[in-house]
């Protein structure tokens, strides 16, 4: 058994303190939705948080509230996953070159734009020298960290720190917007589960975990596997994949108390989102991409939402799409990211 | 369960195919030169190693269109030399995974229009910029060599790929599949150019690791790939695989974003980790392929690595950075390949350009390439940014 132990998570939503779950729901206006910050000098030395940029701030922090969590100083190992990385940063650097034609510029955005710039700060804070990687697949990212602690829990790692961040970077943004990818202002983000305006709101985040083999007083369940789909030729397809992947943990539909669902707002992967809703007539159905946005990694905001379901034994208003009345003891996250499909199972303690 | 390595495909500014490479190697022949392809003020300032073929080149020969990235073109024509090379009966009936890794992604594509969208966001060429982002000549990669299984990307700077070769392998130790492709692609781009320039580590000249007076390191480009295999899929092919990956292991330095420990603390522990895993004695190495890239902190905290584990029996050991440049995300596979090559063709590779011993270490480089060698295990190192550390062990099928 793999128990989840710490999490934390910075998002759009005010979810950084672990003892509360979505007491009230922020709203936006726009086609983007950033991260409410939380005190970062209470996480990182203050002269630190100036230079850092946005997401290595929130990602790093959300590291670290996770570890304290789950009480645990080093981790055995840290897997992450950005589908964008540091956009900001490597786009500020980009800039920088532009402007002085290739000239004398400051490394400093430049040494903090690497993918890795995250997980490896983390190690740096918490002294980890063991496994340290880091997943870039689009919507298989977080997936792929996940595969990656598996393997270190089964070689014997006691903990492992896992995680996912992106963040809206102009440069992103800008071209999403450019494409027609994101939904037309006027908006808000509760729209996205009307299905009435095509189009997604842009979102950003940092979500990690402590996984570990050993339960704990503060688990908040346990992850019993996770599957990638990629690109399924039609919705037999992908039904198909989803009916294997509870077969293959000797389950049935109706086993799924709750079932959290990857509606974003984009049209093609929404109408296969609701063929997978079709699946679970007696589960409650849940969804979390109006909260967070969407993006690369918004499937382990998924994976938060779960274990703040099981911990806390309710399911939120705020994330209720058809209420079953059932108790959160078993909880499928579904995700998609345009052709990347993926699927959390997890159980309560 | 056994590790095999049942092809291999490579493409650097010394050749674009293993025979042409291995040609190189064996006459000294240096990538490293003026560069004459990325458009850059840095042009007959800096040396790099690049690929002579311009991105039109490089789609026509891929059959990629124009509007990918170059990173993506290296990827593809590595890794389809790769698959070729492995000729596996029956490839489709198996599980299949592509693991690639890379750093700068679709960035060669971003920054050539980058001043347009500073000037004005809404003019944005969308052609450009579709493929930005590290997971993209994955995808794009994977679909056109009918992989579908597993498909992922690893970024962690320097040592990406030695972190995709390890994943793969433990895909397969796990039975999740039974072939991986797994390497990694990076295209030489004017941000890292300038990013490695403003670090001030970039030499003027063509780049002397491990010597006295090392000045730095040059840039290079290249994708590079190896087929891993399961016993049972090893037991199929016609030619038995000559190599197997019989260790790894990934550390982290966990001292400062860019610069390594002086004890070389992640270094240490990535190969001491490496040869444990792999159940050999730091005396069964036969050949260290080094990270070597000629900056002062990274061959020094590397060769106090060596020299803590081997102590006074340090095997042969050279860096091809010399003759390829840094190929970033992909120097680990690149690395890997001339591993394999050692193993396969009872070789050792020569270090160019070295004339005087650092004085802080006890042993210097080989210069010389050898033949006729009795190659049983290699270890190579690839170390990067943020601490990364990671070390391979390959070793003949049959010790």
């Amino acid at each position: 058994m793999t128990y989840i132990n710490g999490i934390g998570c910075i998002s759009p939503q005010n979810t950084f303190r672990n003892d509360e779950f979505l007491k009230e729901v922020k709203e936006y206006a726009t086609d983007k939705m950033l991260c409410i910050d939380p005190d970062y000098t209470k996480f990182l030395d203050p002269g630190a948080v100036r230079r850092m940029g946005r997401l290595l701030k929130f990602g790093t922090t959300a590291g670290l509230i996770a570890l304290r969590d789950a009480g645990v100083e080093t981790p055995g190992a840290i897997s992450t996953a950005t589908g964008f990385g540091l956009l900001d940063l490597s786009q500020k650097f980009l800039a920088d070159v532009i402007a002085t034609q290739e000239g004398v510029v400051s490394p400093t955005s430049f040494i903090l734009s690497t993918h890795n710039t995250v997980s490896s700060n983390i190690a740096l804070l918490c002294g980890c020298h063991a496994h340290n990687n880091t997943f870039s697949q689009r919507g298989f990212s977080f997936e792929s960290a996940l595969t990656d602690t598996a393997f270190m829990l089964q070689e014997g790692k006691q903990s492992v720190l896992i995680g996912a961040y992106d963040e809206v970077g102009q440069f992103a943004h800008a071209k999403f917007k450019h494409v027609g990818e994101l939904r037309q202002e006027p908006c808000t983000s509760s729209d996205i589960l009307s299905k009435e305006n095509p189009g997604v709101i842009m979102g950003e985040g940092a979500a990690f975990f402590v996984l570990s083999k050993d339960k704990t007083a503060n688990s908040y369940g346990s992850l019993s596997g996770h599957s990638t789909l990629f690109n399924p030729e039609n919705a037999d397809e992908l039904r198909n994949w989803i009916l294997d992947f509870l077969t293959a943990h000797q389950l049935q539909v109706e086993d799924i108390d709750v079932a959290a669902l990857g509606y974003s707002g984009a049209t093609k992967q929404d109408a296969l989102t609701e063929t997978v809703q079709d699946l679970f007539k007696q589960s409650t159905i849940t969804a979390y991409k109006h909260l967070c946005g969407e993006y690369m990694t918004a499937s382990a905001f998924g994976f938060w939402l779960a274990c703040k379901m099981m911990k806390t034994n309710s399911v939120p208003d705020a994330v209720i799409i058809e209420n079953r009345q059932r108790s959160p003891r078993v909880v499928l996250v579904y995700n998609s990211y345009k052709r990347y499909h993926s699927l959390m199972l997890f159980h309560a303690c | 369960m056994e590790i095999f390595i049942a092809g291999k495909g490579i493409i650097t500014s010394i050749g674009n195919n293993v025979t042409e490479i291995l040609d190189s190697l064996k006459k000294y022949k240096t990538g490293v030169g003026e560069i004459t392809i990325l458009p850059t003020g840095y042009a007959g300032k800096l040396p790099a190693a690049e690929v002579k073929y311009t991105n039109q080149q490089l789609s026509e020969i891929s059959g990629l269109d124009i509007s990918h990235s170059r990173t993506t073109f290296l990827s593809l024509l590595a890794a389809r030399q790769a698959i070729a090379d492995a000729a596996i009966p029956k490839f489709d009936s198996y599980k299949t995974g592509f693991i690639s890794a890379n750093t700068v992604g679709g960035m060669d594509k971003t920054e050539n229009i980058f001043k347009e969208y500073l000037a004005d966001s809404a003019t944005l060429k969308l052609t450009e910029t579709a493929y930005h982002d590290s997971g993209a000549s994955t995808e794009v990669v994977a679909e056109v060599l009918g992989i579908k299984h597993h498909i992922t990307t690893i970024s962690t700077a320097c040592s990406s790929s030695a972190n995709a070769i390890m994943y793969g392998a433990r895909l397969i130790k796990s039975r999740q599949l039974d072939i991986a492709v797994c390497g990694g692609t990076d295209s030489f781009s004017r941000f890292t150019l300038n990013g490695f320039h403003s670090l001030m580590i970039l030499d003027s000249e063509p780049c002397k690791p491990y010597d006295e007076n090392r000045k730095g390191l040059n840039l290079g480009e290249g994708a590079a790939y190896i087929v891993l295999v399961s016993e049972r899929v090893a037991a199929t092919l016609a030619s038995q695989p000559l190599t197997k990956l019989s260790g790894y292991e990934n550390a982290n330095d966990a001292f400062h974003q860019t610069a390594s420990s002086p004890e070389g603390k992640g270094n240490y522990l990535a190969m001491s980790g490496a040869l444990r895993s792999s159940g050999l004695k730091p005396e069964d190495i036969s050949y260290i392929n080094l990270h070597g890239t000629g900056t002062s902190n990274n061959d020094l905290s590397e060769g106090v690595a060596i020299e803590q584990i081997f102590g006074t029996h340090i095997p042969p050991v050279s860096s091809t950075k010399p003759f390829t440049g840094h190929t970033l995300g992909a120097c680990a596979a690149v690395e890997a390949v001339f591993s394999i090559l050692c193993l396969e063709k009872g070789i050792i590779l020569p270090h160019l350009r070295f004339t005087t011993k650092m004085k802080e270490l006890n042993f210097e480089p080989c210069t010389k390439f050898l033949e006729n060698q009795d190659v049983k295990h290699v270890m190579s190192n690839s170390f990067g940014f943020g601490g990364n550390c990671s070390s391979l062990i390959f070793s003949k099928a049959r010790a």
